[in-house]
């Protein structure tokens, strides 16, 4: 072996080894952290992973969603991707002189070589690109980052160095097949127009040879220590994601008898999932520009959470790669504050947004158990509405008697009375704390019974026996008062052996559909507006009444981010005779959330602007005199919002319902 | 320091009250227990002033039928170390009440200073505190806003008739009762709440502490909701005949003019 080759099998096996070093430092602490991950197992269903990777890891589907910035990143990444094979190409022929790729055939080669070309100069604008976007353009989502320009210096100049290195090469030693590469072949001839010999160019090719294996060395081992981390996170993050939309929270083992904690209280408490979501993100900034918090000028920052949680996790590396958890400081200080945590509206548009998948709502949730569980630490105004909830089944303070008393001259029959008759309903419509007791949800609930009515479903509700689904309490961190709640609920249920729930809210559909199976109980849950979107498919209800009105339809997150609907209340819509439809700009899975998620509606917004009244201005954008929304807290808060803006007598928040309800006899 | 507070189980305050078949109490069916909101700031106070005081303990103690001991295991997880109970019928006065409390309080030795709710918010009698108070010959305050703990005396910010304040000084040992505004009572953490499950209540029943029916001063005669209140009547017309109307029906129906 030549001399060269032994200098560079060196600098390449010193480099690799600082490279596995450190990445054997993140994998230790991945390991290190001991929670338990979110929705379980996250290696089964390995078709679909396969597929999703090669989706969104290959064909990049989730960075497409941003059109600019996704093309730049496809240049990039497939840039990557298809220079790797001249790097490693060159890594062979410096430990073996003479070595090419060129026995795959000629044209083949050729061919391979015009790629190359093509995708360095793709590679390059991109990185033109990111520069523009970086230093002219400036989204506000993206931030300053030192590390960012280090990163994109570095792509660039690896991809100039291969330029000049393949232009000296053409003057060293010409070819015919070099045309293939025709902006290194124009490059070349500035050189030979300069006078550069044969003899100067060769080593200047293997100069700039020399170059760009540093300078690949030196990406490898900075990369670890970087935000551009993401390159190898970001494939194995898509692959372990959540495969499906939906999902519920984590029930947590409150009888454990080695429990000694409960949530997230430390960065250790976390699981390798959430450990891998801190290493997967490059902070794009798609999370923050999505966020209700952040855009109404709250502490809370999705991107800015995982940045933190993230240093939080190196910070301890010493403690956690030691096993003394015990030594692990609290993720919550300086950084991570309390009303960061409680900003939070768990309206899921980060997660929808994150391009590498990452799941931040777990991360607070597991945060706020810990702050409530263990230490009582939760905003004043929550503990009158965990003492109502305790006390009174409901988070307002109203008599769990009266829960029934909006059905009054209604003829809505109770499961009780169901069973005593022996008869059987198809329906158990779950009403709700706020169909129950709030003036403005109940005339929701009764448009809903009306229509129920008419269609000839069978159905029943089960009146006072009905308490809060805990949501409010869960949502809020209180695990222990939501786990009384839902057992309590579970048992009512089991006992009259429903098995089909229609529910107006959406967060109580959320709740029966997609957590209560961990409380012993497997139910239909359907959503009102997928009821009635499928009443009048079938016919069982006929929109036959004119509403002459222009209406935009508000998604609530717990419907649509959260459970993927968006296409029933619409239906319902279109079908009803002469009501036009606006959609705004920011609807489905881009909506903004009205401001009540994650217990927010229990809590007072006292820092920066309201999120009720920003997500009014946009819904006031489509010039509708009726907001149809799917929610009782969705209608709370923009109602309140459109009070805010004195438009009061100008346009009206409706349930789809109540809209259906008016078109039909 | 050895702190003592009282506290007092009553229906959650949203509950509908029903009266009982016989008219002798309320129907305490599908009732929601909790401890008294004046008595949580009570607990709260006592809790407050043991952790500024290294070495205190707090009892909770309260009289009442066997379902309190959920009550007092609230106490217990928001933080009191010890609690007792004295098991009672489900119906005495608050003469038993107190006399029941203080032959407690008498078996755990002296205290420093014992808490108490102002009034418990089920019959608002508030007389226990009163009256256990002058069963320990203890001075008292009552109806207390604010309260700053001296060495050998407390000072205290009472809330009297038509809102002024009194201040007052105490030497201890005394009793306060609290008013809202005292504090924000603190809500248990589950730690504390696993904790409390498993500690034990000392009870004695009514009998062994000597109080007895004969010692009831208060009978029952009959109970009853107060009567439905009739619709409110809404007034047409201008400004000019509503007044009108209004002084007829102020003068002949309502009977005020």
């Amino acid at each position: 072996m030549a001399i060269s080759s032994l200098v560079f099998l060196a600098v390449v096996l010193g480099a690799t080894g600082l490279f596995a070093y450190k990445a054997s430092i993140l994998f230790r602490l991945a390991k290190a952290t001991k929670g338990p991950v979110w929705s379980g197992n996250r290696m089964d269903r390995l078709a679909e992973r396969v597929e999703t990777f090669f989706t969104n890891v290959l064909f990049q589907k989730a960075v497409l969603k941003k059109k600019k910035a996704g093309l730049m990143h496809v240049a990039i990444f497939w840039g990557f991707m298809i220079i790797t094979i001249e790097t490693m190409e060159l890594f062979a022929y410096e430990l073996f002189p003479g070595f090419s790729l060129s026995f795959i055939g000629e044209s083949a080669y050729a061919t391979l070589r015009l790629i190359q070309e093509l995708f360095t100069l793709l590679v390059l604008s991109g990185v033109g690109y990111a520069f523009y976007r970086r230093l002219v353009l400036r989204p506000e989502g993206l931030g300053k980052s030192t590390d960012a320009i280090i990163i994109l210096s570095l792509t660039s100049g690896l991809m100039l160095a291969l330029l000049a290195m393949r232009s000296f090469h053409i003057l060293a030693e010409p070819n015919d097949n070099n045309a293939v590469m025709f902006a290194s072949m124009w490059i070349s001839g500035i050189w030979q127009s300069l006078g550069v010999t044969p003899e100067v160019a060769s080593t200047m090719a293997a100069g700039f040879r020399w170059f760009h294996h540093l300078l690949v060395l030196g990406f490898m081992v900075y990369i670890p220590s970087s935000k551009h981390l993401h390159v190898l996170t970001a494939a194995p993050n898509t692959f372990f994601r959540k495969l499906e939309t939906p999902k519920g929270m984590r029930k947590v083992n409150l009888e454990a008898e080695d429990a000694t904690s409960f949530g997230a209280g430390k960065i250790s408490d976390l699981s390798w999932k959430d450990t891998l979501d801190l290493y997967a993100c490059t902070e794009c900034g798609r999370c923050q520009d999505a966020c209700p918090a952040w855009n109404t000028q709250k502490p809370l920052s999705p991107k800015a959470l995982v940045h933190d949680l993230k240093d939080s996790l190196y910070e301890n590396k010493l403690a956690l790669l030691s096993g003394k958890t015990d030594e692990v400081k609290p993720i919550l200080g300086s950084k991570i504050t309390d009303d960061v945590i409680w900003a939070c509206t768990s309206c899921r548009a980060c997660e929808s947004a994150c391009p590498v998948f990452i799941e931040q709502t777990d991360k607070i949730y597991e945060i706020r158990r810990n702050m409530v569980l263990m230490e009582s630490r939760f905003p004043a105004e929550l503990q009158t509405v965990f003492k109502n909830i305790e006390n009174n089944f409901s988070p307002w303070a109203m008599s769990p008697d009266e829960r029934d008393k909006w059905t009054e001259g209604l003829e809505v029959r109770t499961m009780a009375q169901i069973a005593a008759s022996g008869e059987q309903v198809e329906y158990l419509f779950w009403v709700g704390c706020a169909g129950s007791f709030d003036d403005r949800s109940k005339k929701v609930s009764k448009a809903l019974v009306s229509i129920l009515k008419k269609s000839g479903i069978k159905f029943a509700i089960l009146g006072k026996e009905e308490k809060c689904t805990g949501d409010p309490a869960r949502r809020a961190g209180n695990e222990y008062l939501a786990q009384t709640l839902i057992q309590e609920n579970v048992n009512v249920l089991n006992n009259y052996g429903v098995k089909k729930v229609v529910t107006a809210c959406p967060h109580c559909f959320n709740a029966l559909k997609n957590e209560w199976k961990d409380f012993g109980i497997e139910l239909e849950v359907i959503h009102h507006t997928q009821l009635i979107a499928e009443l009048i498919r079938s016919g069982k209800i006929k929109p036959t009444k004119a509403v002459d009105e222009k209406v935009t339809y508000h998604d609530s997150c717990y419907i649509g981010r959260w459970n993927n609907e968006y296409n029933a209340p619409r239906t319902i819509l279109a079908s009803v005779p002469q009501l036009k439809v606006n959609e705004i700009e920011q609807n489905k899975s881009n909506g903004m959330c009205c401001g009540a998620g994650g217990s927010r509606m229990w809590m007072e917004e006292h820092i920066g602007t309201r999120i009720n009244v920003k997500r009014t201005e946009q819904l006031l954008e489509a010039k509708a005199g009726v907001v149809a929304a799917n929610c009782p807290f969705c209608i709370t808060m923009l109602t309140d919002g459109i009070k805010t803006k004195e438009l009061t007598d100008k346009v009206r928040v409706m349930d789809v319902a109540e809209i259906v309800d008016q078109a039909t006899v | 320091m050895n702190i003592f507070v009282c506290i007092k189980q009553v229906p959650a305050t949203e509950t509908k009250i029903k009266i009982n078949g016989s008219g002798t109490g309320i129907d305490t069916t599908g009732v929601k227990w909790i401890m008294s909101p004046y008595d949580e700031f009570a607990v709260e106070e006592a809790l407050r002033l043991k952790e500024k005081n290294a070495g205190s303990t707090v009892t909770v103690f309260s009289a009442g039928p066997s379902r309190i001991a959920e009550t007092l295991r609230t106490a217990l997880a928001m933080g009191c170390d010890n609690a007792v109970c004295v098991d009672t019928p489900e119906e005495i006065d608050s003469f038993q009440a107190a006399k029941c409390l203080a032959e407690a309080i008498r078996k755990e030795g002296k205290p420093d200073v014992i808490f108490t709710g102002k009034q418990a918010i089920d019959d608002d009698c508030a007389q226990v505190s009163q009256l256990l108070a002058t069963f320990l010959e203890l001075p008292y305050a009552t109806v207390v806003l604010n309260a700053e703990y001296g060495s050998g005396q407390i000072t205290v910010k009472r809330e009297t008739e038509g809102g002024t304040i009194e201040i007052i000084a105490l030497p201890t040992p005394c009793l306060i009762a609290a008013q809202k505004g005292l504090n924000e009572p603190r809500f248990a953490s589950l730690p504390n709440i696993m904790k409390a499950k498993k500690k034990e209540i000392k009870t004695h029943p009514m009998a062994s502490l000597g109080v007895t029916d004969a010692d009831r001063k208060i009978k029952l005669v009959n109970m009853q909701l107060p009567p439905a209140k009739a619709a409110g009547k809404k007034l047409a017309g201008d400004a000019a005949a509503q007044s009108k109307d209004l002084v007829k029906l102020l003068r002949e129906e309502a009977k005020v003019l």
